[in-house]
């Protein structure tokens, strides 16, 4: 151990005074070679961190001469990117381009009421730019001993600088998103609406919520944002003129099974959902939101037909000249199967269909058999729930099992006893307008050129064959408004009587047409159907599909063909006639229905 | 010699700390502007959103529509105003009997000679003739010749001079026809 001399062994020190050890006096030998290890140790200790520096600096050569020289030339300065806010929910766009929903940040306003200087002075001047706000309820919070009022959710950005440039201290805005749908209650049910977390309540919005929360870019839609405009538009004057409670429309492209346009009335502002509108009927909210095109279950009536004669063409157990007894009514159980444009004689298929005779479909369902009644209407998806990008999906209501007895297959052959959606009914006809092929219906944009795969359902010559007879019916038959020139319309009408609790009730009708064009060559297929029409003076008190909806398909197809591209053609020149007349018929004169 | 030697390692050091805060500074404050760019970009990047969906509403079919009626009263195309090709646009008619008369008088042109035609006539009439030629020409052919020499010579006339322009074009499609 170091000997320590204490040199302040000072009687007057302070009592808590340390002296600090001071450097030892070196008086052995020992002690010296002691401190010359110390020394050496410390020489040692220098070189290292010499050379540590040494790394050091040359590190710092190597970067700022050497390295750095090139490294000047572009600086490698990661840059934070801009980026926008977090909570952004994809836009949904028409096929177009055309903004459907969008999100925008919509600050809610909200007050310090302690901050306020003087309250009257303050809900004065908010009213001036927020008129629709309750004075004395605003007042009343002002002067509340709370720390935090809101004073209005959800601003636009108008109302968010006005309140702004007020520069009164105490107001404060709390940013928030929300939705926003432009063009309103033009497309509601299909692109549906959020709640105020955002979250999809209804059409898309909830359909496809997660993918809308994705980031993946907007939504592309299959609507045409025009097309989808005439059709509301029609239907809309439509439900006017007949005083009906609603109507139902869709339009689709054979080819993709795209859904171009799709309207269900009463409609509903999807920017608020729970508002009414004045130009509608009133209803409760959830008739106005609910989807009569795809939740609507109807027995559409004689567009039925469509289905019938195509299932007993192409399974071979009719052809176009066979003929079936429709001179009676047919009694079968408590029902009675008869005609309303009744011809009481012999009637060929074309004429049949042509005439809408429900006892001649009745003989021509039987004679094919229910087997392959069930299994045709199957195979055009018309059994099952269809499959669209929307959770509002009716399922349809048929007999189950043994309950498909004859007299089911009798009325189904005329659509009664089978309630399906308006949707399932157009993708079936599609398929068989379209040479046969049946897609999927879909919302979203089918890219350009791409026709998606199908299965094929019916002979091509079949859906040749149904081309001509729904041809024919626009021409000679009951849907004979429905023709708009140049379009080569064709299609079907139905008129059926609701069923309420088992019941057909007469004075309450779905009249529905079902048409595509241009016939020689389909490319949309098109469904208007109205509920519960009233006749008028115009249409003689008639309320049939042949009145209603089918003048109104007649405006539609005039004014969305030329946006659609389709070039009009002559229809009564030579090539359209012979490409779409019933050989049988040929010559014959055609009776009036 | 060892106080100099502090001296000057002591004005580097302060040289380098003082250069080191001005460099230090100017990032920083280069650092507020990017942040402000950036909140710039986001702020317009909102605005364009919300004149994007302005846009949209602004122009939603309902709105423009009552604004047609309002202020333009156009109505829907009507099938009569929409023609399939050029084809459907009539030619126009050309008064000129004497020609017409020649045409008709001179016997059937040979389809060579058809071809020469256009380039042979005198230059004042080459177009009124060459109307003549191509009214002419189907009639006199009539049902005898097959279609091919028309469209041969509708093949022929298609190197004519440039400066007979749009209306020879229509008559070369008119003979195509």
């Amino acid at each position: 151990m170091l000997s320590i001399q204490r040199t302040d062994e000072n009687p007057c020190r302070p009592r808590h005074f340390k002296p600090p050890p001071c450097a030892p006096i070196v008086t052995d030998p020992e002690s010296h070679t002691r401190i010359e290890t110390c020394r050496t140790r410390m020489l040692v200790a220098a070189a290292l961190f010499l050379a540590i520096f040494a790394v050091v600096g040359l590190r710092l050569a190597d970067i700022v001469l050497i390295s750095g020289a090139g490294a000047a030339a572009e600086p490698r300065l990661t840059r934070p990117k801009p980026v926008l806010p977090p909570p952004e929910r994809s836009d949904i766009v028409d096929r177009n381009n055309m903004l459907l929903a969008t999100t925008l940040d919509s600050p809610a306003l909200y007050a310090d009421p302690r901050q306020i200087i003087d309250p009257q002075e303050a809900t004065r001047a908010l009213l001036t730019v927020l008129p629709n706000l309750d004075a004395i309820r605003v007042y009343a919070d002002l002067t509340s001993d709370k720390k935090f009022v809101y004073l209005k959710q959800r601003l636009t950005p108008q109302e968010h600088y006005d309140v702004n440039r007020l520069g009164i201290p105490g107001f404060m805005f709390e940013s928030g998103w929300r939705r926003y749908y432009p063009f309103g209650s033009l497309a509601a049910h299909v692109v549906g609406y959020t709640d105020s977390d955002n979250k999809g309540r209804s059409g898309v919005e909830r359909g496809l919520d997660k993918r809308l929360n994705e980031h993946t870019g907007p939504l592309r839609l299959s609507l045409d944002a025009r097309v989808q405009f005439v059709l509301r538009d029609e239907l809309v004057r439509v439900v006017q003129d007949f005083d009906a409670k609603g109507a139902a429309g869709i339009i689709m492209d054979v080819h993709t099974g795209e859904v171009v346009a799709m309207v269900s009335l009463p409609d509903f502002d999807p920017n608020h959902p729970g508002a009414a509108n004045e130009s509608l009927p009133p209803g409760a909210i959830n008739d106005r939101i609910f989807n009569k095109v795809t939740l609507g279950d109807f027995e559409l009536g004689s567009v039925f037909k469509i289905f019938n004669t195509a299932m007993a063409l192409d399974s071979g157990v009719s052809t176009m000249t066979s003929q079936y007894d429709a001179r009676d009514n047919i009694r079968i159980g408590r029902f009675t199967i008869s005609d309303y444009h009744g011809k009481h004689r012999w009637l060929s298929v074309p004429e049949i269909f042509m005439y809408s005779s429900n006892i001649g479909s009745a003989r021509m369902a039987v004679a094919a058999g229910s087997e392959r009644q069930q299994s045709f209407l199957g195979r055009l998806g018309i059994l099952q729930k269809a499959n669209l990008q929307l959770d509002e999906i009716a399922t349809p209501h048929y007999p189950k099992g043994k309950a498909w007895s004859e007299v089911s297959t009798m009325t189904i052959a005329y659509g009664h006893g089978i309630a399906v959606s308006p949707l399932e009914c157009v993708t079936g006809v599609a398929a068989i307008v379209n040479g046969g092929i049946w897609h999927p219906a879909t919302l979203l944009k089918v890219p350009d050129g791409v026709e998606p795969p199908g299965q094929r359902v019916i002979a091509e010559k079949t859906s040749d064959q149904m081309r001509k007879l729904m041809r024919l019916v626009v021409e000679f038959g009951t849907a004979r408004f429905a023709a708009a020139p140049g379009y080569v319309v064709g299609g079907k009408t139905g008129t059926a009587e609701k069923n309420a609790h088992g019941r057909y009730e007469e004075k309450k009708l779905v009249s529905t047409f079902i048409g595509a064009f241009p016939m020689q060559a389909p490319r949309y297929v098109i469904l208007a159907l109205v509920d519960e029409p009233k006749g008028n003076k115009e249409t003689h008190g008639y309320a049939t599909a042949g009145w209603t909806v089918a003048p109104a398909t007649s405006r539609i197809v005039s004014r969305i063909a030329p946006l659609l591209g389709i070039t009009p053609v002559d229809e009564s020149s030579p090539d359209i006639k012979q490409a779409l007349q019933v050989e049988s018929l040929a010559g014959k004169r055609i009776e009036d229905y | 010699m060892s106080r100099v030697g502090t001296l000057f390692w002591l004005a580097l050091a302060m040289t380098s700390c003082v250069i080191m805060f001005m460099i230090n500074y100017a990032v920083q404050s280069l650092q507020g502007d990017l942040t402000k760019v950036h909140q710039q970009t986001i702020a317009a990047q909102l605005e364009i959103r919300v004149l994007h969906a302005e846009w949209s509403y602004l122009t939603q079919p309902e709105r423009l529509a009552e604004l047609n009626k309002q202020f333009l009263s156009l109505t829907p195309i009507a099938t009569r105003q929409l023609q399939q090709t050029i084809t459907e646009i009539p030619l126009r008619t050309m008064p000129d009997p004497a020609v017409e008369k020649t045409a008709s008088a001179a016997p059937a042109p040979a389809p060579a000679a058809g071809l020469e035609l256009p380039a042979a006539s005198p230059a004042g009439r080459g177009l009124d003739a060459l109307f003549a030629q191509a009214s002419a020409e189907p009639q006199a052919a009539g049902g005898a010749l097959p279609a091919t020499p028309i469209a041969l010579s509708a093949a022929a006339a298609r190197p004519a001079p440039a400066d007979r322009g749009l209306d020879a074009l229509f008559m070369q499609i008119a003979t195509g026809r």
